[in-house]
């Protein structure tokens, strides 16, 4: 059996942790500094397994060395963002957790795909694969397939037709920058371009990069996480069963679509390599200018990471 | 589909409208006095379902009129019990908020079934019963089937077999002197009296009692809820499919195990008119008196 380990055992951590569980694809750890917390839902877990007929082990711990030899880490530690508070705000705070559990993996699970979870996401896994030392294809991020189903589910309850028919495709950072494609979202292969007004389109799009916020909203103490576990979870899976999935991934590029060195959401090969290949799509003008757009926003908060933090 | 309402949004109700949602055993409204809680929560689990590939609907209200019309109404809402206080100290409380619903319920919802989650439970039933006015089979409470799960997850790891094999049988009251039948309690049908020796039993049976206890402990500030959930989805699996499981459940008892007048868990088949019937198993005549002894810490409440 494949191991996984889940650094942060928070709302995100604890409901990815459930989805792998429930997928049976692997038995997972999850570590958390705050004691106790991490073992009571390993626990909670293994009393619902009769019931919700999973056979993996779930183990909850505060201790790195338990994460030994694990396939796949995901990194979801990090501080929630309130609301207002914008995503840059929590940079700090959060590359020095990001930096401890990265160099943890690094000790403990040198063999180790990541994915990272944490906000700002596009900055964290710069950070992350500094911090781990592992090659391009092992740091990765989860943002794209969680704004995919987002303007995936928008779609649906727009035309009224069933979410699993529905496909979608949104690049770039994971912030108000991101861009949803239009043309490469259908419905049973037909682009929504043919099904909705542009204007429908547009509203969705909006609603799509402002779809965490929008939940922040509405919780006021807390942020969304059974999409983003759910989104986590289907990036674990396509590692572990080598299942080349191409979907939306935060991935480090070097000369795709035309950007150096940034990590940003592009359509990406999973596999058991990790983040095997990136493919180029053939964007439109007005498509690669949003994604430019996107990818400047990155390249700031590349620069104020590099303000407080050296890289190796 | 049939609609099922959950009253309370925090991690227990929204857990249990995830795992509905994922059985696609029935629409979701998810309700929460707190302002956007549940709306936020719903809109987050619906964001999931194209991968999750759910076709069952959430949503999420601050306004408990959204319960109009429901097949199932589920009381999640309560206050949680923190570490070293007893189920029976919070117990006025919960009973404060239990109170507050009958009306609602009873005029938003006249023919549901409800389905009772706050601690402690088994009085919980017996109040919303009385009040309510509903037959008593509508009215049914999460305890022996969150028993049974434990339980069923301890006798896994002590033989260190897949838990899809076990079938356990808690009954009694939601307190430590619940009463967990080891005779009841099989893998792949053979009775687990012949695969564990009486100190492995003995050890499940303590476990089985604790285990609620255990998490609060552990986690200091929260309580279960991953299996208090799925044992609240099963229930509602069973009524909103009509699948006559038999499950344990509390249940405000008439005669049935020679108790009245008080709620306690016993194997009940649940369909969609609620319990069906109350099934008597032939208890040994110490296990009787276990049972009977088990009404004991929750016989002055209520």
């Amino acid at each position: 059996m494949k191991k996984v380990s889940v650094i942060g055992a928070g709302h995100v951590g604890a409901k990815t942790t459930y989805y792998i569980a429930e997928k049976g694809i692997a038995n997972v750890v999850m570590v958390d500094i705050v004691e106790g917390m991490p073992q009571a839902k390993g626990l909670d877990f293994t009393h619902a397994a009769p019931l919700r007929n999973y056979g993996v082990t779930t183990v909850g711990t505060n201790d790195y060395a338990e994460i030994a030899d694990s396939d796949v880490v995901v990194i979801t530690a990090g501080i929630p963002r309130k609301p207002g508070m914008d995503r840059m705000d929590l940079l700090k705070i959060n590359t020095d957790i990001v930096k401890t559990a990265s160099r943890n993996v690094a000790k403990y699970a040198p063999n180790a795909t990541i994915i990272v979870v944490s906000n700002p996401l596009d900055i964290m896994c710069m950070v992350a694969l500094d911090a781990s030392g592992f090659a391009l294809k092992r740091v990765f991020g989860m943002a794209g397939i969680l704004d995919s189903t987002r303007f995936r589910y928008f779609v649906a309850e727009k035309l009224d037709v069933a979410v699993t028919d529905v496909q979608a495709m949104v690049l770039g950072g994971h912030g108000d920058t991101m861009v949803p494609l239009p043309r490469f979202t259908t419905v049973s292969g037909i682009p929504i371009t043919e099904l909705m007004s542009p204007e429908d389109i547009e509203s969705l799009t909006v609603r799509t990069r402002n779809g965490g916020a929008e939940i922040v909203k509405y919780l006021k103490t807390g942020s969304a996480y059974y999409a983003p576990a759910a989104s986590t979870a289907e990036m674990v899976e396509a590692v572990l069963t080598n299942e080349k999935r191409i979907a939306p991934v935060c991935a480090y590029l070097r000369g795709e679509y035309g950007y150096e060195a940034i990590y940003l959401g592009v359509p990406v090969l999973i596999g058991a390599n990790g983040a095997e290949k990136i493919v180029e799509l053939d964007l439109d003008e007005g498509e690669k200018a949003l994604l430019d757009n996107s990818a400047e926003a990155v390249k700031k908060g590349l620069a104020d990471l590099r303000s407080f933090y050296t890289m190796a | 589909m049939k609609k099922v309402s959950i009253i309370g949004s925090g991690n227990v109700g929204a857990n249990a409208a995830f795992f509905i949602a994922e059985m696609a055993a029935a629409h979701v409204t998810l309700i929460d006095i707190e302002e956007g809680r549940a709306a936020g929560k719903a809109l987050d689990m619906m964001e999931a379902a194209p991968i999750r590939r759910y076709r069952t609907k959430l949503e999420g209200s601050d306004n408990i009129e959204a319960i109009e019309g429901s097949d199932i109404v589920v009381i999640t809402a309560g206050l949680i019990r923190e570490p070293g206080k007893d189920r029976t100290e919070h117990f006025q409380e919960n009973r404060e908020i239990l109170l507050s619903m009958v009306e609602p319920i009873t005029k938003l919802a006249p023919d549901c079934k409800v389905i009772v989650a706050p601690e402690p439970v088994d009085p919980m039933v017996k109040i919303f019963t009385e009040k309510s006015g509903f037959d008593r089979k509508r009215v049914m409470g999460i305890g022996g089937v969150l028993d049974t799960t434990r339980m069923a997850g301890f006798i896994a790891e002590e033989l260190g077999i897949s838990a899809r094999d076990v079938n356990a049988m808690v009954i009694g009251s939601h307190t430590k002197k619940m009463v967990p039948l080891p005779f009841y309690s099989r893998v792949s049908g053979i009775n687990i009296t012949e695969l564990l020796g009486e100190g492995a039993i003995e050890r499940v049976i303590h476990n089985t009692r604790q285990a609620g206890n255990l998490i609060v402990d552990l986690a200091k500030r929260a309580n279960a809820y991953y299996a208090p959930a799925s044992a609240i989805a099963q229930v509602v699996e069973a009524i909103a499919i009509d699948t006559g499981k038999i499950l344990s459940v509390s249940v405000l008892l008439d005669g049935e195990y020679g108790m009245k007048g008080v709620a306690l868990s016993v194997p009940c088949k649940l369909g969609a008119d609620g319990v069906e019937e109350i099934v008597e198993l032939k208890l040994a005549e110490e296990t009787w008196k276990d049972f009977q002894a088990s009404a004991e810490p929750i016989r002055d409440l209520a």
